[in-house]
């Protein structure tokens, strides 16, 4: 079915929160799908998958240990909705030129989307590659090569600025076909954010007591 | 900023201004996007039609109004119900309606017609496309429909005080916009400048359901007895607007949306800085506020509530609109700075809805000073999302300091200053608030506490003492992650936030809805309770039909009748 990216965010935000997110990390979730489904990349269905493999863990299992050489978590792989905020947060490091390199990360697509405020603040291109796939995101849009894109893993991740200019796609804003199967897991996620409905709750809690007639 | 207006005058500090009982006594003024659409539609001579309007004589059946503008047609796709008694609720729980609509982009063809008939009455439970701009249902008003249809079936006009009370034949429910069930995003509108400025097209649906809602009754009314059957008096016409009913869900919205918060508070206190730093007003000037201020008490006379808080603030106003006759009598305008004056006046004077309604109604003589602000009323917010890291962590904690040092204040251990949790429900997502500790809600709460968030990141800064930046301590603690984003943008943006409790035991959340709805250009404010509340749209407004003659912008306060000299 055909989803418009609103709905993509606000349901990418609300799925992540049920999985345990907390609420920042949860509505950068949410814009990163937005924003890779604006792109034609499949942002619902890399957030469906990402968050498939960290349910159940915490945030310290899946972050970086620490923002020195190259990125890794304690044990297995980097989570790339926690790695991406990170490298959102040093946009203005990538521009002045530090590279970063990541170990085993999940879906290392989703990291894409947190590259965009470093290509805007230094009006130029960040290349974000792994084996298989290379992205160049600008200001304008991005362009994605590779027949390893849409990995489920990668075993290093490299990201930079680079002074050039690049032919880019801009995004698309009319929507965006989401696999069924996706968009369900993502909404059994969401459930375990909402409360519980009550008979109280019902009458009391939108506040429109026994009438709401008139 | 200062404190109060001075002179050279600066705007409004946001600590005055981002109070929710302040908040809660706004009014409608000439930035109001009711006002602002319709403005628009004047200057640019829109054109108006009804391709199609077929109903049996319950008003079931299907209507399309449409609206031309200088680029572009859009339709209001009506589709009317025979709605069970039983079954009419405005909640969003509600699982149907008396009408349904949505605003489709062009004109639309009888395929899509066919489309959205399978779609838009079951609104949440249907889907529309990138075609499609808004979503909305409208339930009628049980008390005055009827009336109105049988008084016109029999060949009389319907009760004029009855009419007077109640102020429309439709409530809308809910308007849905930027792409909820699959409809158009804002970005593929937004470049747009007839849509542009902040809710244009949802306020255009609901114009043009105006015109349903009267055109409907009327005939039904001819359907039961074609041989008497009389159209409502034009004079009376005007009277009837659209009601809507508004629950807690635009309360969650002016948090989760601080730049556009920011950008239409930001637009008013600009106008009144303007207005208040002019040197003298001519007498034009004067009368039109005079004539103004007239028609203020008109429409606070038919403003009833039988909530106590606002019948409370209702009497205050009628007492505060009698002084501001006194004050303004005295010759208060004719002296410099009248309008500065005033408003410190007002300040020590009035009570907050007084103040509030002065603010509204020193902005009318001066459209061509203040109407150009509604251009600067929407946000693109993607702009401010992104977090700094590079900032320093002594910067940071010089924000918290400075913006949010009313909430440092606050004890957050106490229970009566964490009382409520905002939460979704599980039953079509129904947007909720409880009582933290006698209900087992806390763990869905909402992020909709930025102040005792805000108290937390400061105490969490405390151990990181030094030349730390954000990216480094954020990737320590994820969870500060919301509201380091907020900070920054309230650094950036001084109105973005609400600067006071909003999960207090104290809290009445009609405060929240209530100034987005005057920013609406709503009128009539009527809570039903704390957290609940109803309004009038579009009273006393030109109909489509009457636009290109009627005076520009001369409707959101009610006429009275001329003075005989």
């Amino acid at each position: 079915m055909t989803y418009s990216l609103n709905e993509i965010e606000a349901m990418g935000k609300r799925a992540a929160r049920g999985v345990g997110l907390n609420w920042g990390l949860a509505e950068e979730a949410g814009k990163a799908a937005r924003w890779l489904s604006a792109h034609n990349l499949g942002g619902a269905e890399a957030l469906a998958e990402t968050l498939t493999r960290i349910d159940g863990t915490s945030y310290d299992d899946v972050a970086p240990v620490s923002d020195e050489g190259t990125w890794h978590a304690p044990e297995g792989p980097l989570c790339p909705l926690m790695a991406g905020p990170a490298l959102s947060d040093r946009a203005r490091e990538i521009v002045d030129g530090q590279s970063y390199a990541l170990g085993e990360t999940l879906n290392p697509l989703l990291l894409a989307p947190y590259l965009a405020s470093a290509a805007k603040l230094g009006q130029g291109a960040v290349e974000l590659t792994w084996d298989g796939a290379s992205i160049t995101i600008t200001p304008e849009g991005l362009s994605a090569t590779g027949d390893q894109l849409t990995t489920s893993q990668a075993s290093a991740v490299q990201c930079r600025f680079i002074n050039a200019t690049a032919t880019v796609t801009p995004a698309a804003n009319t929507g965006c076909d989401i696999d069924e199967q996706a968009w369900n897991q993502l909404a059994e996620f969401m459930t375990r954010y909402l409360a519980p409905d009550t008979e109280e709750s019902r009458l009391a809690g939108a506040g429109a007591g026994l009438s709401d007639n008139d | 900023m200062n404190d109060t207006l001075n002179s050279p005058v600066t705007q409004r500090s946001p600590d005055i201004v981002m109070k929710l009982d302040r908040l809660g006594s706004m009014h409608q003024c000439r930035l109001s996007f009711m006002r602002t659409l319709l403005r628009r539609m004047k200057t640019e001579g829109w054109t108006f039609e009804r391709p199609l309007f077929d109903f049996d004589e319950k008003g079931v059946g299907v209507a399309v109004y449409s609206a031309t503008g200088p680029e572009r047609t859009y339709s209001l796709v009506c589709f009317g119900h025979d709605l069970p008694a039983e079954q009419r609720s405005d909640r969003v729980i509600a699982h149907a309606w008396d009408s349904t609509f949505t605003l489709f982009d062009g004109v639309p063809s009888q395929a899509d017609i066919d489309r959205l008939q399978q779609n838009v009455p079951k609104q949440e439970a249907g889907r529309v496309s990138h075609r499609e701009i808004s979503v909305s249902r409208a339930n009628r008003s049980v008390r005055l429909f009827d009336h109105v249809v049988e008084s016109l079936a029999s060949g009389k006009q319907p009760d004029l005080e009855k009419c007077k009370a109640i102020g429309y034949l439709m409530r809308t429910t809910a308007v849905y916009g930027s792409g909820k069930l699959g409809a158009a995003d804002r970005e593929l509108i937004a470049d747009r400048p007839e849509v542009t400025g902040p809710f244009q097209a949802e306020m255009l649906s609901v114009y043009l359901t105006r015109a349903y809602t009267l055109d409907l009754v009327e005939h039904i009314a001819r359907r039961r007895s074609p041989e008497t059957a009389v159209t409502i008096d034009p004079g009376l016409r005007r009277l009837f607007g659209v009601g809507n009913s508004t629950g807690l869900g635009l309360a969650p919205f002016v948090i989760h949306h601080p730049t556009l918060l920011n950008n239409w508070i930001a637009a008013r206190e600009e106008a009144l800085r303007r207005v208040c730093a002019i040197e003298t007003a001519s007498s034009a000037e004067r009368e039109t506020f005079a004539h103004m201020l007239a028609r203020t008490h008109a429409n606070t006379e038919t403003w009833h509530s039988e909530h106590p808080a606002q019948v409370e603030k209702l009497k205050n106003l009628t007492s505060d609109l009698a002084l501001l006759d006194e004050r303004i009598a005295s010759g208060a305008l004719e002296e410099d700075t009248p309008w500065l004056r005033l408003y410190q006046w007002a300040e020590q004077t009035l009570s907050l809805e007084g103040q509030e309604q002065l603010v509204s109604l020193m902005l009318e003589p001066y459209g061509e000073l203040v109407d150009e602000l509604s251009d600067t009323m929407s946000a693109d917010e993607g702009q401010s999302f992104a977090i700094d890291g590079a900032m320093s962590l002594e910067q940071l904690r010089g924000i918290l300091e400075t913006d949010y040092g009313w909430a440092l204040e606050i004890d957050w251990d106490r229970a009566e200053n964490q009382a409520r949790v905002w939460y979704v429900s599980a039953e079509k997502l129904e947007p909720r608030i409880g009582e933290r500790f006698e209900e087992p809600i806390a763990p869905y709460e909402q992020p909709l506490a930025p102040g005792r968030d805000a108290k937390s990141l400061h105490s969490d800064l405390k151990d990181w003492e030094g030349k730390g930046t954000v990216a480094s301590f954020l990737l320590r603690h994820p969870e500060h992650r919301h509201v380091v984003r907020r900070a920054q943008i309230t650094r950036q943006f001084p109105y973005a936030e609400i600067r006071d409790n909003t999960i207090s035991q104290e809290l009445l959340p009609i405060d929240m809805l209530r100034f987005k709805l005057a920013f609406f250009g709503a009128t009539h404010f009527d809570p039903r309770s704390d957290r609940w509340v109803r309004i009038n749209m579009f009273q006393n407004a030109p109909f489509p039909s009457e636009l290109d003659t009627c005076a520009n912008d001369d409707w959101a306060y009610p006429h009275v009748p001329e003075k005989q000299s």
